[in-house]
């Protein structure tokens, strides 16, 4: 039972970020219709970001968010202007090539930039716990969570409050009738790749404390990234966060019944089972 | 009278011939993974290789190095081993890192007659086809498993091992010794598991086996989910008598460097930098000047590999039968200890090379096992318990 | 009376005369492909020609289901991997000889392919997309975990291929390049052929029906679902049998080198690099990712430059080059895909028409 609860525990504290790199795919999604297959390499960008700013600054990786995420923001409405407008009309599967060229680009220079070693970035806290009932819990994890937390309400509030967030929204729903209504279809989707590319930064930079950074760690998130999103509806931001956090138990509580070397195929048959059944996701309107 | 005199003659005419050896010129290829996944561990080879390029120069031997990339992939490594022996037309290749790069090039030594020295692709099979011009160094996999287990129970009388793998080649295969050299020395094996690289979160199969309380806990991994699975043993609580490590990750610099995780930990190498083997010291010294790292076993193997094809090609001429003779007949001794390929127990062409335990005291890599290569400092066993 | 000139003008765009000329170029360009082996000593570029067939066989393969008709699989290292796995585990397992083993992994990838077209059409766009990845995945995890079956991930080594015989007599022991560059070469040309065939046929007619749009392709009549499987099993049969070739050629498979993502996003960069829905498209798409990857692998500007005598090997630029084009090759095929996307999405064969055209209007 305790492994139960423990397997749980764990599983919603890492669920949390791989939430945050759900919502900014399904962002990117919802408003542009790319997948995009650069997403981990995003993320990735975010470690290293955090890595050099620690190792050259001293700046702790929770804090470190705050320059970090704007810096992102930047980068991914430089992709938007640049590169993805440009095929927004294009066949999706240059879509998809664009985006895994410009992953390429980014890891190798990476690369070139910092070598191919394994950077382990360690803190004081990096492998401290609190212990509750024989239950551990990881402090940078719970951390981590926290920040996950304020980072999702506060997406949230600007997503329904504020008139940007409104035509983002708009954007998703209907590309061509927000054009007719005159919100500026360019500028959301140069906003929208920002954000998610932020988010996908910030899930970076939270994890760096516990985790491990070299230039191809990105490709295994983009994979959990999309079961994320087909999971809770691809563009439903709601639906990302839960399937976040349902791949986070799925994986952890999977491991641990079926083994670590199934865990894997535990979480893609749950996410073909989706695609079958509500291919429109958990929360997704459903669309055809 | 005149014997001696033409004696004379003949040292006279043989000198030139001197002269000229000791400024030989030898082509070597070294494919290797220059990038790609395999490249954290590829540029330890390239640094390795270097040093060993330096010594040959000393030596006399100036070596027209090819590098070759192979990304890590073996129809990669094999266009460029065919493009070193059919169109650069070297006289010996070194390398690559990869099994699977290796197990394609053997074969294709085979073909074109062109000798390769593997410095530290573990994969048992590479030297079990009974090929003849593919030479290993290092020792194999099984190896890695055996000399751990070997050492703990020459150390205590653990009943109980959980075996821990990365789902690779590498990964599986160690972890299948253990388990069949477990059987050998009377431990049940409690629990087995093998995960797939890459995930953050190991904590849940830590759990369950911190349920079954092993004395032993036997781990395969690259560096870093090893530091991933000992921080979060070390969350866990998980605390068997010993942790030991499958070589790999946990014989390196930055997993020693994690002093809170790494301490008291063992892992099988195939070098440690206070061996008693000649040069040993001053690789690792020159090493760290000039890189900034520590050495590591990859570079070890490399350099000692290099040495050995840029000597024997040397001695060869750049002839690469001839130079196949001699690896076959050779001996060296350096810093990998005594060097010989030799047939035995169905292995062709392969070093019988010894493997070593390190353990981490400190942050210090010190030799622990076996006793006749301890340098001084005594194992810690069984294990103290985590620092808070 | 039609003047002469116009009745040569007839002869050559007649249906008869589109047939000739270039069924005459085809025989010359097959045969003096067939020669090469004989003519060329260099096994280096017999390598890389038998790497660009596997290529052009993958490429053209996938361009049947995504460039005809629609359905852009990002899963396609399934196929890849199943054929070459029942071959290697035949061929390894129980000695059965892989020109039998391939034809046992066209099966077994008939039925895969038949079962995942069951799950992945009834899907569409990106989630088509999406799903077929997941599929990819689940067969590369599955093979790491039945190890009975698979040997997981130590992966299969052939230790020895048995000779080819055709009574008594041996045609070939598989020691040299040349088997292979036949095999490649000829399962190349038949998937072009078949490529052909497909898109001059009723079958093309209604896969690209299905592409442009498959609700009005339904309401004429045209089935998408069964459409869409042909497709599929046509596509997978030829990824299929270019897994085994490659499986046997290299003489060593695993989990991650034929199952992984990577194999199935080299696939469809081939077809699309190349230019999708052509016959032509994922043949020079192969020719050229084969060849620059390799040249850029192997630093062959770098070389070349050295060569030339217009850089000094030792000189700072020259071992600049040496040092860190070796590294960036990654990234400069990474650049040079992004160009290729954003100006010339119609792919290398569509660019070339486009100049050809505008020239010809200019």
């Amino acid at each position: 039972m305790s492994i139960f609860v423990q397997s749980l525990i764990s599983g919603i504290l890492i669920g949390g970020v791989y939430a945050l790199i759900g919502i900014g795919l399904t962002i990117i999604f919802g408003v542009m219709r790319v997948i995009n297959f650069a997403h981990g390499d995003l993320l990735m960008l975010g470690m290293y970001a955090t890595y050099f700013l620690f190792t050259q600054f001293h700046i702790d990786p929770f804090v470190s968010i705050v320059i970090t995420m704007p810096l992102m923001f930047l980068y991914g409405a430089f992709l938007q202007r640049f590169f993805i407008n440009r095929v927004l009309d294009a066949l999706p599967q240059n879509q998809i090539l664009l985006t895994i060229g410009l992953g390429l680009i980014m890891s190798n220079t990476v690369m070139l930039a910092f070598t191919s070693d394994y950077k382990i970035l360690s803190t004081r806290y990096s492998s401290s716990s609190v212990s509750l009932h024989g239950i551990s819990i990881s402090l940078p994890l719970l951390v981590s969570f926290a920040i996950t937390t304020v980072i999702t309400i506060a997406l949230y509030w600007f997503l329904l409050k504020t008139d940007t967030g409104q035509a983002i929204r708009a954007t998703a729903q209907d590309r061509e009738a927000a054009r007719l209504m005159g919100i500026n279809v360019k500028r959301m989707s140069i906003i929208a790749f920002g954000l998610g590319s932020a988010l996908a930064a910030t899930a970076g930079a939270l994890i760096s404390p516990t985790y491990y950074i070299f230039p191809q760690v990105g490709s295994s998130f983009t994979l959990k990234a999309f079961v994320i999103t087909v999971l809770g509806g691809m563009g439903s931001v709601i639906g990302a966060t839960l399937g976040g956090i349902l791949i986070g138990v799925a994986e952890s509580i999977g491991g641990v019944y079926f083994g670590s070397g199934w865990k894997e195929v535990v979480v893609f048959v749950l996410f073909l089972l989706v695609l079958l059944f509500r291919p429109s996701g958990l929360l997704g309107k459903s669309r055809t | 009278m005149r014997a001696k005199s033409s004696l004379i003659i003949a040292l006279v005419l043989t000198l030139p011939s001197f002269v000229f050896a000791a400024n030989a010129k030898v082509k070597i290829g070294f494919v290797n993974s220059i990038t790609g996944p395999e490249a954290p561990i590829g540029e330890s080879l390239t640094n390795g290789v270097t040093l060993a390029i330096e010594d040959l120069k000393k030596q006399g031997i100036d070596v027209d190095l090819i590098k070759e990339d192979d990304t890590g992939k073996p129809e990669k490594s094999m266009a460029a081993f065919e493009k070193l022996a059919t169109s650069d037309h070297v006289g010996g290749v070194v390398g690559p890192y990869p099994s699977k790069c290796a197990a394609a090039l053997a074969k294709l030594a085979e073909k074109y007659h062109v000798p390769i020295i593997i410095p530290v692709a573990s994969k048992d099979d590479i030297t079990r086809q009974g090929l003849q011009w593919t030479f290993r160094l290092s020792a194999t996999t099984n190896d890695y498993a055996t000399i751990l287990l070997d050492m703990a129970t020459a150390f205590g009388k653990p009943k109980t091992i959980a075996i821990i793998n990365e789902n690779t080649d590498f990964g599986t295969s160690g972890a299948k010794s253990a388990k069949e050299y477990a059987a050998k020395k009377h431990l049940t094996v409690v629990a087995e598991e093998a995960y797939a690289p890459g995930s953050p979160d190991y904590r849940s199969t830590l759990a369950s086996i911190k349920g079954k309380n092993p004395d032993l806990v036997f781990m395969v991994s690259y560096v870093a989910d090893a530091i991933l699975l000992m921080r979060q043993s070390r969350e866990i609580g998980l605390t068997p008598k010993a942790f030991l490590g499958a070589g790999a990750g946990f014989a390196t610099e930055a997993f020693a460097k994690e002093q809170d995780i790494s301490n008291n930990v063992f892992s099988s190498t195939q070098w440690t930098q206070d061996v008693k083997w000649p040069g040993t010291k001053e690789f690792a010294a020159r090493y760290k000047a000039q890189f900034g790292k520590e050495a590591s076993y990859h570079a070890s193997t490399a350099y000692e590999s290099m040495v050995i094809m840029g000597q024997t090609l040397a001695k060869a001429k750049d002839n690469p039968a001839r130079a196949k003779d001699l690896l076959d007949k050779g001996s060296w001794n350096g810093i990998m200890g005594v060097v010989k390929f030799a047939d035995y127990a169905g292995y062709t062409n392969q070093n019988n090379h010894q493997m070593l335990v390190e353990q981490i005291q400190n942050g210090q890599r010190v030799t622990v096992y076996p006793p006749a290569y301890v340098s001084g400092k005594k194992a810690v066993y069984p294990f103290p318990g985590w620092t808070k | 009376m039609p003047s002469p000139s116009f009745i040569r003008r007839k002869w050559i765009t007649s249906a008869g005369g589109k047939r000739v000329i270039p069924l005459l170029l085809l025989a010359s360009g097959v045969a003096l492909l067939a020669l090469i082996p004989l003519s060329v000593q260099s096994t280096y570029a017999l390598h890389i020609m038998i790497l660009t067939f596997v290529s052009i066989i993958m490429g053209s393969a996938w361009n049947i289901l995504g460039g005809y008709t629609g359905q852009y699989s990002v899963g396609h290292a399934a196929y890849f991997g199943v054929g070459a796995y029942t071959t290697m585990i035949l061929l390894q397992f129980r000695h059965i000889a892989p020109w039998y083993g391939m034809w046992a992994g066209v099966g077994a990838t008939i039925v895969t392919a038949l079962i995942i077209g069951s799950i992945c059409f009834r899907l569409r766009g990106p989630y088509f997309v999406l799903a077929s990845i997941a599929v990819a995945e689940i067969f590369r995890v599955t093979a790491l975990n039945l190890k009975d079956l698979t040997n997981g991930a130590e992966g299969i080594l052939v230790t020895e291929l048995p000779p080819l015989k055709f009574g008594d007599t041996v045609i070939t022991d598989f020691t040299t390049k040349v088997p292979f560059f036949y095999t490649g070469l000829i399962t190349a040309l038949f998937v072009i052929f078949v490529t052909r065939g497909v898109q001059h046929s009723k079958l093309g007619y209604y896969f690209q029906a299905i592409r442009e749009d498959q609700d009005a392709a339904h309401s004429l009549g045209i089935n998408p679902a069964l459409y869409k499987n042909i497709a599929l099993v046509i596509s997978a049969v030829f990824t299929s049998v270019a897994g085994s070739l490659y499986a046997v050629y290299v003489g060593f498979i695993d989990p991650g080198t034929v199952f992984s993502l990577d194999v199935s996003v080299q696939i469809v960069t081939i077809a699309i690099i190349g230019g999708i829905g052509t016959i032509l498209g994922p043949v020079i798409g192969a020719i050229v990712l084969v060849t620059l990857s390799e040249a850029l692998r192997s630093n062959a500007l770098t070389n070349a430059l050295i060569h030339a005598g217009l850089v000094n090997a030792d000189s700072r630029v020259g071992v600049f080059l040496k040092e860190n084009l070796s590294h960036a090759h990654i990234l400069i095929y990474g650049i040079l895909v992004v160009i290729v996307i954003l100006f010339m999405p119609q792919g290398l064969l569509g660019f070339a028409r486009r100049i050809v055209t505008r020239k010809r209007k200019g």
